[in-house]
Parts: C-alpha cells; sequence; structure tokens
C-alpha cells in the first residue's frame, strides 16, 4: 500500500533509511495498482488530511484564491470591483517600486537565509548534548524570538543608533574611524535588518534543528559506533543524511518567510531611509491597504507567489535529485 | 480510539473557547435596554486620548437615552483597522477623521454620509477649518477640533541666554537664535531647537507659508528654504540629528519638558499634555508659545493647520444619534469639554477662548495669546485622491534628504519625477 | 568539532578520552558563553529599561544602568493596563490553537508521508504554496468571509484561521519522513490499521517534533500582533501584544511600560520552554522498535 508510487513525482520519497550507517532500505513490494486497494488507500489518506483541510481551505485557501481574482480587477477594498484584465500585471512592469522593492526582498533573503541556516544549525549541533546547563543555553538562545516585536524595534533602533549607539561605540574602539550609519543609511539599513532578524530567528530554526536531532534514530549512531567510525564521519554519514528531511524543511520555510518579511521591517524602519528597505510585503500593504488599491496590490502578491513558488520548486528538484 | 477522544478534546475546548468572552477590562456590550439607543464610535488610543472621553461624558449627561460605546483602535494602525472594518460591512456608526489624508481616503471610496445638512446648519458658528473637509462640494464629516503650528519656547532657557522672547521671527532669525541657545555637550547639551522627523515639519510647513500645494509636482522648489535651513541647524548641532532622532524615536514633548531645546515648532495638541505634565509634577518647565517664524519679515503670520472631525459610516445603523452626536461635538458644549482639557476646539468664541486661557498652567502672556490668532491657517498637505500616495513619496525622499543620502537638489527632482510618474500617471 | 559525536553514544575507551573530552568542554562553554553575551545584550538593556522612567529609556546616551530604580513599574502595570486580563486572553488563544494546529497538523502529516494514493502530492503542494502568500494579501478577503459569518470580534475567528495552518502539516511531514517505512509496514502486516499506526507507533517516536511544533505554534500565536489586532475589537478581548502597542499614544509613548510588559510577556513562554525542553534532550526510545 506504500508504495503506489507515481512516477511523475518530484517530491521527496520518504528514503531516509538508505542514508543511516551504511545501511540499505529492502526494497518496497511492487507497485499495486488494483483498483480496491487504492481506493482505499484514498479513503484513509483523505480521512486523515480532512481535519485539517477542511479549516485551511475554508479559511486560508478560499481568502488566498480570491486574492488572486482580485489581481485581474480594480478594487479600492470597499466598491464593487471593476474587470481590469491585466493591466494591472502591466503597470507591474513599469513600477519602479515593485523594481526596488523585489530587488530589497532578494537582498534580503540572500543575506537572511544562509546566515540563519547556518547559525541555527551550529547552535543546535552545539546544544544537542548532554551538559551541566544546557536547558539554561537553550532557553537563552530561543529568547529573542520570544521577545515582543515592538521591544525589539526599540531594542536594535538604540543599538543601531549612528552616533550614541552601542554598536558603533564599539566599533569605534576596535578602531573603525568611519562607522556605518545603520538604519539611519540608505546603504547600511538592509545589513542592520537582517542582522537583527538573524538574531532573532536563529533560536527559531535552532529548535527545529533540535528536534530534527532527536528523531534520528539511534541504532545508526550505534551502528556506525560499530563500524568503528567516529567523529566527523559519523556526522557526515549519519547526521547530515538524517538530518536533511529537517534542513530541507528549514531550507524552505527560511526562503518562504524571507521573501515575505514584513512585521519587522515594519516596525523597525518603515521601509525607510528612502526605499531602501522597502519589501514586497510592505508594498502590498501600503498600496492595498493604505493607498485603496487592493487590485493592483493582489497583482503585486501574485507576482511574488509566483516568485517564491518557482524557488520552492527548485528546491524540491534539488532535492530530489540529491535523494537518489 | 485515540483520535476520536482527541476530536472530542477539540471540539470541547473550540466550544470553550467560543463561549469565552475574554477577560481583560470589562465587557462594553451590555445589551441595549428598550427605548435607549446604544451609538459605537471608532476612535483611537482611548485611554492616552483624554478628548474622547471629555466628549462622550458630556454628551451622555446631555443626552440619557443614547449610550455610547467607544470602538478603541490602537493608535500607530488606526488607519489600516478602520480600512478592514469597512470593507467587512462594519456597521460602527461614527468613524473619527484623524487627519485629512484619512478624509481623503474615505471620501474618494465614500464611506461616509455627507453630511451637507449638519454643514449648513453650523454654517453660522464659522468652524474653524471646516472648509478641510469640502471634497468636490460635499462634506464628509465635521471637525471638533482644530490644530495648528506654533513655536514652544523654554522661558528660563531664553532669559539664561539674555534673548528676548521669540517675536516675530523669521526662519533666519529662527536659526539664529538656535545657534545661541545651543550650548553644553554630553549628557548636558541643551540644542536650541528640536525639528521633529516628520515631513511635515518641513514640507508641510514650507507649502502652508508659501501657500504652494504638493499635489502639484511641476515645481517643489519652494520646499528648497526650508530644507537648507534645517540641514544647515543640523550641520551647525543647533538641532538634534535627524539619524539620531528617528533611531531613538526621539520624543518631542520630552525634549521640550525636559529642557534638552529651547524652541520646537509643534502643533497646538502638544498644549494639552503639556498641561497636564506640569499638572502631575512630571515637568517644571516654564513654556510659552509664540507664532510660528516665517519666511519673511512683516508678512501676515501664516502656518499650517488642520481639523479633526467625525464622519458617519455609510453602513451607519443609527444615523439619527450620530448626527446629534456630531452636532453636539462640533458645538458650544462639545467645545466647552474639550477646551476644559486644553484641546483647541473648532467651535471659537470669546466665551471659549476665555475659557481656555483661563486653564491652570497655560501661558497668560501677549504673545503666547498673539500665537493663538495666526492670520493665515492653511492646510499642511490638501486633499485629493492621491494625497496619500503622494504623501509616501514625499515622506521617503525627505529621510534621504535628511540622512544626507541625497542633495537636496537632487531630493527635490527626484520627489517631482516620482509623484509624476508614480502617482498621477497610473 | 566532534560535536555530532558527542550525541551518539561512543562507550569505546572512554578514559583515554577524558583529558581530551574536559578540554573539549571547557572549549565549549567559553564558546557558549561569548554567544550568549552577545544575543543577551540587548535583552539586558530591555531588562534595564523596565526599571527607568518613560523619559530615561530612550535616553541619550545610552543608559545601561537605571538612574531611579523605578521597581514601582513591574507593580503599577497591572493596574495601568488589564495586564492580566491580556495574558489570560494570550493564553487561551495560545493552547487552543496550539493544541489544534499540533493535533490536526500531525493527523494531515501522517497522510501526506506514510499513505500513498493518487493526488496526494497535488494536494500537498497546495498547501505549501499558500504558504508563500503573504497575509496582507488576503487578509481583506478573509476579514470580510469572516465579518459574513459574523465571527469577526471573537477568540473563534482567530482560532479557526490560525489553527489549521499549513506550517504545522509541512512540518510534521517532514519529521514523519525520518521514520522508517519499514516501521509502518511491519505494524500494517501485524494487523494495526493507519490510524492505530499514527497513534502508538508515530507520535510516541516524533515526540520531539511535536515539542517544537507546539513550542514554535504557541510562541507565535503569543507574539501575532496584526491577526488579534484586526480580528478582536472588544478591549476585553485584547491580547498581550496588543496591550503592548497600546502604551503608543498619538503624541507619546510609555517606553518603560513597553519595556516592563515585554519582560513579562516573555516568562510565561520561557516556562513553557523550560517545561518542554526536556523533549529535545530526552531522545527517543527507539530500542524494541525494529519490530
Amino acid at each position: 500500500m506504500t508504495s503506489l508510487a507515481e512516477p511523475d513525482s518530484w517530491l521527496p520519497e520518504p528514503r531516509t533509511t538508505s542514508a543511516g550507517g551504511g545501511r540499505t532500505s529492502p526494497a518496497n513490494p511492487p507497485p499495486s495498482r488494483r483498483s480496491p486497494l487504492r481506493r482505499r488507500a484514498t479513503l484513509v489518506g483523505w480521512s486523515f488530511i480532512l481535519p485539517n483541510f477542511i479549516g485551511f481551505a475554508l479559511f486560508t485557501l478560499v481568502p488566498v484564491l480570491a486574492a488572486f481574482v482580485l489581481a485581474f480587477t480594480h478594487w479600492d477594498a470597499y466598491n464593487p470591483p471593476s474587470w481590469a484584465g491585466l493591466r494591472n500585471f502591466a503597470r507591474l512592469l513599469r513600477d519602479e517600486n515593485f523594481r526596488v522593492a523585489l530587488t530589497n526582498t532578494a537582498l534580503y533573503a540572500l543575506g537572511h537565509v544562509p546566515l540563519t541556516l547556518a547559525l541555527s544549525l551550529g547552535l543546535a549541533l552545539l546544544l544537542n548534548q548532554k551538559l551541566r546547563g544546557i536547558a539554561f543555553f537553550r532557553v537563552a538562545l530561543f529568547f529573542p524570538y520570544v521577545t515582543s516585536l515592538v521591544a525589539v524595534a526599540i531594542v536594535w533602533n538604540m543599538l543601531f543608533n549612528p552616533t550614541s549607539g552601542p554598536v558603533n561605540q564599539f566599533l569605534h574602539l576596535i578602531g573603525a574611524a568611519d562607522p556605518p550609519g545603520w538604519t539611519a543609511s540608505p546603504t547600511w539599513a538592509l545589513p542592520a535588518v537582517i542582522i537583527t532578524a538573524v538574531w532573532k530567528d536563529m533560536g527559531y530554526y535552532m529548535v527545529l534543528f533540535l528536534a530534527g536531532l532527536q528523531t534520528i534514530p539511534r541504532e545508526y549512531y550505534e551502528a556506525a559506533s560499530v563500524d568503528g567510525a567516529t567523529g566527523w564521519r559519523t556526522f557526515w554519514n549519519v547526521t547530515v543524511p538524517c538530518l536533511r528531511p529537517t534542513t530541507f524543511f528549514v531550507l524552505v520555510m527560511l526562503t518562504i518567510s524571507s521573501f515575505k518579511v514584513f512585521d519587522l521591517i515594519f516596525v523597525m524602519t518603515q521601509g525607510g531611509p528612502g526605499r531602501s528597505t522597502l519589501v514586497l510585503s510592505q508594498l502590498i500593504y501600503q498600496v492595498g491597504i493604505l493607498d485603496g488599491d487592493f487590485g493592483y496590490s493582489s497583482a503585486i502578491a501574485l507576482a511574488l507567489f509566483l516568485i517564491v513558488a518557482a524557488i520552492t520548486v527548485f528546491q524540491f528538484r534539488l532535492q530530489q535529485r540529491r535523494e537518489q | 480510539m485515540k483520535h476520536t477522544k482527541g476530536a472530542t478534546i477539540v471540539v470541547t475546548i473550540a466550544a470553550t473557547a467560543a463561549a469565552l468572552t475574554g477577560c481583560a477590562g470589562t465587557s462594553g456590550d451590555s445589551g441595549t435596554a428598550p427605548g435607549k439607543t446604544t451609538l459605537s464610535i471608532a476612535l483611537w488610543s482611548y485611554a492616552q486620548t483624554p478628548e474622547f472621553k471629555a466628549l462622550i461624558d458630556a454628551f451622555q449627561a446631555a443626552n440619557p437615552d443614547i449610550t455610547i460605546k467607544p470602538v478603541d483602535i490602537l493608535n500607530n494602525n488606526y488607519r489600516d483597522k478602520v480600512t478592514t472594518m469597512l470593507a467587512g460591512g462594519d456597521t460602527t456608526d461614527i468613524i473619527t477623521i484623524k487627519s485629512t489624508t484619512d478624509y481623503a481616503g474615505y471620501a474618494a471610496k465614500k464611506q461616509l454620509l455627507p453630511l451637507n445638512d449638519l454643514q449648513q446648519k453650523l454654517a453660522d458658528k464659522k468652524l474653524a477649518r471646516l472648509d478641510n473637509y469640502d471634497w468636490k462640494g460635499t462634506y464628509y464629516a465635521i471637525p471638533y477640533r482644530t490644530d495648528f503650528y506654533v513655536l514652544y519656547y523654554n522661558k528660563k532657557l531664553f532669559k539664561d541666554a539674555g534673548l528676548p522672547a521669540p517675536e516675530n521671527l523669521t526662519w533666519d532669525q529662527f536659526a539664529d537664535q538656535a545657534t545661541k541657545l545651543t550650548h553644553g555637550s554630553g549628557t548636558g547639551k541643551v540644542y536650541g531647537a528640536y525639528i521633529h522627523t516628520w515631513n511635515a515639519m518641513v514640507q508641510g510647513l514650507a507649502a502652508a507659508q508659501t501657500g504652494r500645494s504638493q499635489l502639484d509636482p511641476s515645481d517643489y522648489g519652494w520646499m528648497k528654504n526650508q530644507y537648507e535651513l534645517t540641514l544647515r541647524l543640523q550641520k551647525a548641532g543647533a538641532i538634534r540629528d535627524f539619524g539620531e532622532a528617528l533611531n531613538q524615536q526621539v520624543s518631542y514633548q520630552t525634549e521640550f519638558e525636559t529642557g534638552k531645546a529651547a524652541m520646537v515648532p509643534m502643533g497646538t495638541w502638544l498644549i494639552a499634555p503639556l498641561l497636564a505634565d506640569r499638572k502631575a509634577g512630571k515637568t517644571d518647565v516654564d513654556w510659552g508659545i509664540a507664532p510660528l517664524p516665517q519666511t519673511q519679515a512683516g508678512q501676515q503670520i501664516a502656518t499650517a493647520g488642520g481639523p479633526t472631525g467625525f464622519g458617519i459610516n455609510r453602513r451607519a445603523k443609527n444615523v439619527a444619534a450620530a448626527k446629534k452626536f456630531i452636532e453636539f461635538a462640533a458645538g458650544e458644549k462639545g467645545a466647552e469639554a474639550v477646551a476644559s482639557i486644553g484641546i483647541v476646539p473648532a467651535y471659537q468664541s470669546d466665551a471659549i477662548l476665555k475659557r481656555y486661557f483661563g486653564l491652570e498652567g497655560i501661558p497668560q502672556d501677549d504673545l503666547s495669546k498673539k500665537a493663538f490668532a495666526p492670520d493665515v491657517v492653511r492646510p499642511e498637505s490638501p486633499i485629493s485622491d492621491s494625497t496619500a500616495a503622494i504623501n509616501t513619496v514625499l515622506n521617503q525622499e525627505h529621510g534621504l534628504i535628511m540622512t544626507g543620502s541625497k542633495s537636496v537638489d537632487d531630493g527635490i527632482k527626484e520627489m517631482e519625477q516620482r509623484v509624476t510618474s508614480e502617482v498621477l500617471h497610473q | 568539532m566532534a560535536v555530532a559525536g558527542a550525541a551518539g553514544p561512543l562507550h569505546a575507551s572512554r578514559k583515554a578520552k577524558a583529558g581530551r573530552e574536559r578540554a573539549r568542554r571547557v572549549a565549549l562553554y567559553v564558546v557558549l558563553a561569548v554567544l550568549l553575551a552577545i544575543v543577551l545584550t540587548p535583552f539586558l538593556w530591555m531588562l534595564s529599561s523596565s526599571l527607568k522612567h518613560d523619559i530615561d529609556v530612550l535616553s541619550i546616551p545610552v543608559q545601561w544602568i537605571p538612574k531611579d530604580w523605578v521597581w514601582s513599574n513591574y507593580d503599577s502595570i497591572w493596574s495601568v493596563a488589564p495586564m492580566a486580563g491580556y495574558l489570560a486572553n494570550s493564553s487561551i488563544l495560545a493552547v487552543t490553537i496550539t493544541f489544534l494546529q499540533v493535533l490536526t497538523g500531525s493527523f494531515a502529516a501522517y497522510g501526506f508521508s506514510k499513505v500513498r494514493f493518487p493526488g496526494r502530492d497535488a494536494l500537498f503542494l497546495g498547501y505549501i504554496a499558500t504558504i508563500a502568500v503573504p497575509w496582507q494579501a488576503y487578509m481583506i478577503p478573509q476579514y470580510i468571509m469572516m465579518q459574513q459569518a459574523h465571527l469577526t470580534d471573537s477568540f473563534l475567528s482567530l482560532i479557526l484561521l490560525q489553527a489549521f495552518s499549513a506550517f504545522g502539516v509541512f512540518l510534521m511531514r517532514q519529521y514523519y519522513l525520518s521514520i522508517p517505512d519499514e516501521l509502518v509496514e511491519a505494524a500494517r502486516l501485524d494487523g494495526l490499521s493507519d490510524y492505530g499506526i499514527w497513534a502508538r507507533i508515530v507520535l510516541p517516536l516524533t515526540k520531539p517534533a511535536l515539542a517544537s511544533l507546539a513550542l514554535l505554534t504557541f510562541v507565535n500565536t503569543w507574539n501575532d500582533y496584526m491577526g488579534p489586532f484586526i480580528y478582536l475589537s472588544s478591549n476585553n478581548l485584547w491580547t498581550v501584544q496588543i496591550g503592548l502597542a497600546s502604551f503608543i499614544g498619538q503624541y507619546s509613548a510609555q517606553y518603560a511600560m513597553i519595556m516592563t510588559g515585554s519582560v513579562i510577556s516573555v516568562v510565561p513562554v520561557l516556562v513553557i520552554f523550560l517545561v518542554g525542553q526536556r523533549f529535545f534532550i530526552a531522545g527517543i526510545a527507539t530500542s524494541g522498535m525494529k519490530g
């Protein structure tokens, strides 16, 4: 029943066992195409998915689809919409704000994704051991994520103050003659936001990695140990492959959340100075809710969706290739 | 089986949660008694904006058959929430109009009921800034308060520096005074002035005093003088650095109350908190107000200002009661209520002015009284369908000019070009 | 760094390695201490600011130690705003949403990872795809739907919106992928139904994942600002985050109260983390599960 493999499926197969310390998974039984079995599997599968799916479809999927339809209209979020065809998308192509926001968003993702991924994985490996006081360290590193965003914005703007902020005072101390203006400078505002975001998010993804590390069956380590593997070899042969579903999840979620970044920038810089930290989600919010042009903001959202979807599909493909 | 037990728990929890009515504070909705009307008003920061309570209490005392239910919305995201509520078909009766930019948005979408009948009824009252709500001949809101920019100054710091009170200043003289008033360094530094980070502090004041409009992007050259003056002061260290003020979320009220800045150009809304803080013993600043500095000497006193008012939701359920409330708030009784806490009412009469200047702690000198009667008050930003979008662009470029990332000329050119291409030719 | 090795039970020649092991530990503590200092500095300032007067919070130059120790902030915040009620509201929401999310998410994840049926992967893709749409883009259509159903201004609206998110399904599915299929297959041969396998085998095996999903959902709900702000209008329904933002008025902000409130709002989450984090180190009892 578990092996009705769809030949054109590009999603990762649940085949992690092949990664474990030189073991190989037993061959799956040949695919069965007989329909009663198949129908039963379908029923069972749907019965699992349904409780979540009903809520999800009703309260998320439907509004999302509605927004996509609205992308083809002029709508002020109040009066009846009028059909706009592709006009919103034509406007998108010549909209300087869209270009700026897309560039900023991409740059943010380029900085935020690798830094957070590396740091959170490093922290999880560091903290996944039995040490005195380990619980304290874990809690402490998760602190930033728990802290309310209103406070985070106040604290980091204070730290990044170009003239009297501790960050620049420290840079002065270690000999930087002309430290950056951070959130008061169009060049450095985005790096400042990225630093704050990494600080805030790494504890979050660390928790995911910790859970992933704990889910690795211990037998694999035992087997590796019996085989005489130690240290690095165990890490590369057991930890890395077994952690792959988690790493993949973190990578996908990080990428998606980077492209949708909103809250932090909204409270920290409001997109400024100038447009230097204007990101797509903020543009959507600005245009759709404050300027009353919801049709156009939906078109931006659709464009953002297509970009993120393309990247995610690419990541899934890459993941699948590595699995094979 | 386990999952059926789980399902039972889900249902139980969801049902409990649905039945829960929340734990914070008192529930405002206690059912309407027969014959009584419950009027709902969307407003912001109820606990920190005492004028709302003053108005509501006064109205309820005069109209015992109408109960008012405030819909308290966070100040920072008032506009966003009201937009969402109205999109969803919300029936809150009265919408408080926070700014003329917001007003333009509501009016363009026709989200409010025309109030021309009320406007005509109140015509003889000469409500200040009522004409700011003229939207192509229709009035969708009626003001209950008005604000305009004046110059707050610290009398002690002026005395210490041996300077006379800042009467009839031009902006250049203002800059001179500010330089003279600046002294000290580090923690003890006192700035001659504080210019807040809003783009209105440069663009809005310049627009009002030159009589030009942000709606016409063909030439924004009229902003240049004001920008150069502000940047000069910033470079000389006579005002706090823009970037620092923005990052540190510097509060103009705190700067003034703690004697960190000798002069602060700011709206009349600052009066009420100053009075309240002095009364509560939070500050002992000895302050006065003067007319806003002018572009040239010997001119009429021109300043920027605007109304705050109430409009009626197009989907309101209690239109008659809502009109009653708005008429009350804009009239003498409402004016008395807001004036008693230091807010400048839109309705102005000698009796109200007298009452206002009779408030405990308000400056009594002639200059302060003169500051209260500017010759011309123009809107800091005229209203149209594109006010909000234009303001977004102007605010972005303001940040770039003030942080020194762009020269004044480049910034102004960019504003003209961007407003033309991004907003008007869309 | 043989960090990963330490997680595995490497029992061989322990004595010989004792010295090297101790050096490694000392180095580890040093690294952790430095990391901690960097990560916690902003929080220390927050803590110190929660004991200042409003006007001292953002004073220039930066104050690391309060000029006056205003301990009364921690007393007055409960009367300045109904903080206790806000905390209770946040708890109700966070607990309910977390419970539903973990339950339905892990249930659906089983369907997406251990049962094969046609259309499964396309459906899963649909789930993930919606994650890529920012909430700001469909906030208004969603609000209109809720308003039509007369659900706005109630906890139920937020619970329905947030309890069935795709995040939990995706997360749990990824962890289920690391459970060997042989295990499930063997259980099926033993005559266990899929529901039984989910409840008795898969769930116990993924306790760390369940714990982390619960923790992260709880924190996300607890810290959410825009959702409660848009959906909860009545003051008696307000959550902690709305309460904190309400200290920012039109013309001034009570910064000390924001900091005090933020410190208080962190405490419940930290307690939960401390209680729940044992799942991350406890490991899983896999022995005897080889069927």
